[in-house]
């Protein structure tokens, strides 16, 4: 049952997805609280990704997918009712992909896009310092400061995935959606990622899908495993790496999985 | 039955730090079983013998400490695999304190006039048979991950406990009477004793650890607590 508790940023219940008659997920039901990081870990295939991407609408593009469930934004706000507009959705819930995908335009128009767009700037003084603060939550700025008008593609694959952070945040999210963020980028790159995330999580609430089983018990407090299309267990980081109660849940993440 | 690893050479090396917890505690209950009976046989050969496989021991305790460090830097255990490298770590070092005591009790046994009090001797004796029996059961609970049993064993100290405590008033009592046999062999009993009941000690400690094991909790136990 979702309820009315303002502590979860996100509260899922009954969530069914299907690509045309094929099962991706089945009865769900995930709370995701406020300022915290929860990580979506499982097999490839156990539906990890699509249930993430549910959670901004990212699946209704895709005609043959079919959602069905509860999803509920600080507990009052149905992210799939007809009221809503899957772009005013997207300010409330941002996502930063596998792969860094900048656009091709300078490493301050891509910040500075979604706060046009969505016309959260009143006056180019306002865009200036939106673009400064969220390259400098993303950690960013003090390498891009004096090259601001490059084109973003020419920075380095940590570099782009830190400036598609910034870009998420600029249009002032409550929740950042990350599908497997680091999977392209090297040790470096993926430690100040890492560090990203557990400072963004004082201001934002965090759900990442990760094949990395560290980078799960480094990064998050909540972890949920995913097997087959069905949540097989969720609970603190700490307790899921070191005492899980489920069998399948220990099997997957010590590498028994076959 | 667990199910085997995808990567064999982590399950390979898992399966060798059991190998070597297993050897270990065959050798310790050697150890032990050699020494309590040298209690009652002051044979000095068989003395020796505890104080071999003490090396032996002690080289089987530092590969356990070798590969447990191989395996959390290569691999980076977690749950159950992460339990069982910490469970290792600490048996082994108990199994050693064990195996140590056992050789200096078997040392001072052949040390005490062979004309020493028969009832002490018996006393002695029984003490060591049941400490022998507790850490037989321990070690069994572990490897057969048998959470009561290990809460059985671990209860059995209470017992043990209450033997030595017997003995030690018993000698104590004698010391007064100036009961010469006793009172030529000084300390040695008391430290027989006190041997003894440190090896029973060991076997409460290695009792908590199975069942941190196999829980994920050390339990907070009382000597009643079935």
């Amino acid at each position: 049952m979702v309820d009315q508790n303002s502590n979860y940023a996100l509260q899922t219940s009954e969530v069914y997805v299907h690509y045309g008659k094929k099962m991706a997920i089945n009865n769900v039901a995930l709370n995701f609280p406020k300022n915290e990081v929860t990580s979506l870990i499982g097999p490839s295939g156990c539906g990890k990704s699509t249930f993430l991407r549910c959670l901004n609408r990212m699946n209704d593009v895709i005609d043959i997918c079919n959602v069905k469930g509860k999803f509920l934004l600080n507990g009052n706000v149905d992210i799939y009712s007809p009221d809503i507009q899957v772009e005013t959705l997207r300010e409330k819930v941002g996502m930063v992909f596998q792969k860094p995908n900048p656009f091709p335009k300078t490493i301050y128009e891509n910040v500075a896009y979604g706060p046009k767009i969505h016309g959260i700037a009143s006056s180019q003084n306002e865009l200036d310092e939106i673009v400064k603060d969220s390259l400098h939550r993303a950690g960013l700025y003090e390498e891009v400061k004096d090259r601001m008008d490059d084109i973003a593609t020419g920075l380095s694959g940590g570099q782009q995935q830190r400036l598609c952070i910034a870009r998420a945040i600029a249009i002032r999210p409550e929740i950042i959606l990350m599908d497997e963020p680091c999977s392209a980028l090297d040790p470096i790159a993926t430690a100040k990622i890492e560090d990203l995330i557990n400072e963004l999580k004082e201001n934002y609430t965090i759900i990442i899908v990760t094949h990395s089983m560290s980078q799960a018990s480094r990064v998050s407090s909540k972890t949920a495993f995913f097997h087959l299309g069905n949540l097989v267990e969720y609970g603190e980081t700490g307790k899921i790496f070191t005492k899980p109660d489920k069998e399948q849940t220990n099997d997957y993440i010590t590498g028994r999985f076959g | 039955m667990e199910t085997a690893h995808t990567d064999k050479n982590f399950e390979q090396k898992l399966n060798h730090l059991t190998d070597n917890l297993i050897k270990m505690s065959n050798i310790v209950e050697k150890q032990i079983e050699i020494a309590v009976n040298v209690i009652k046989s002051k044979d000095s050969s068989d003395a020796q013998t505890t104080q071999n496989l003490d090396e032996q021991v002690d080289e089987v305790e530092r590969d356990v400490r070798d590969l447990s460090f191989e395996i959390m830097t290569l691999h980076r255990p977690v749950a159950s695999d992460l339990r069982l490298v910490f469970t290792a770590l600490k048996v082994s070092k108990e199994l050693e304190r064990m195996g140590d005591h056992s050789r200096n009790l078997a040392k001072r046994a052949i040390s005490i006039s062979s004309s020493f009090d028969e009832d002490l001797t018996d006393q002695m004796h029984n003490l060591g048979k049941g400490v022998q029996k507790m850490v037989n059961q321990t070690l069994e609970s572990f490897f057969k991950k048998d959470e009561v049993q290990a809460r059985i064993s671990w209860n059995q100290d209470a017992e043990i406990d209450r033997q030595y405590k017997s003995l030690l008033s018993d000698l104590i009592e004698r010391m007064h009477n100036k009961e010469t046999s006793v009172v030529d062999e000084g300390t040695k009993p008391i430290l027989i004793a006190k041997s003894l009941e440190r090896i029973g000690d060991h076997a409460t400690n290695i009792a908590e650890e199975v069942i941190f094991n196999i829980t994920g909790h050390y339990i907070d136990l009382k000597k009643s607590d079935f």
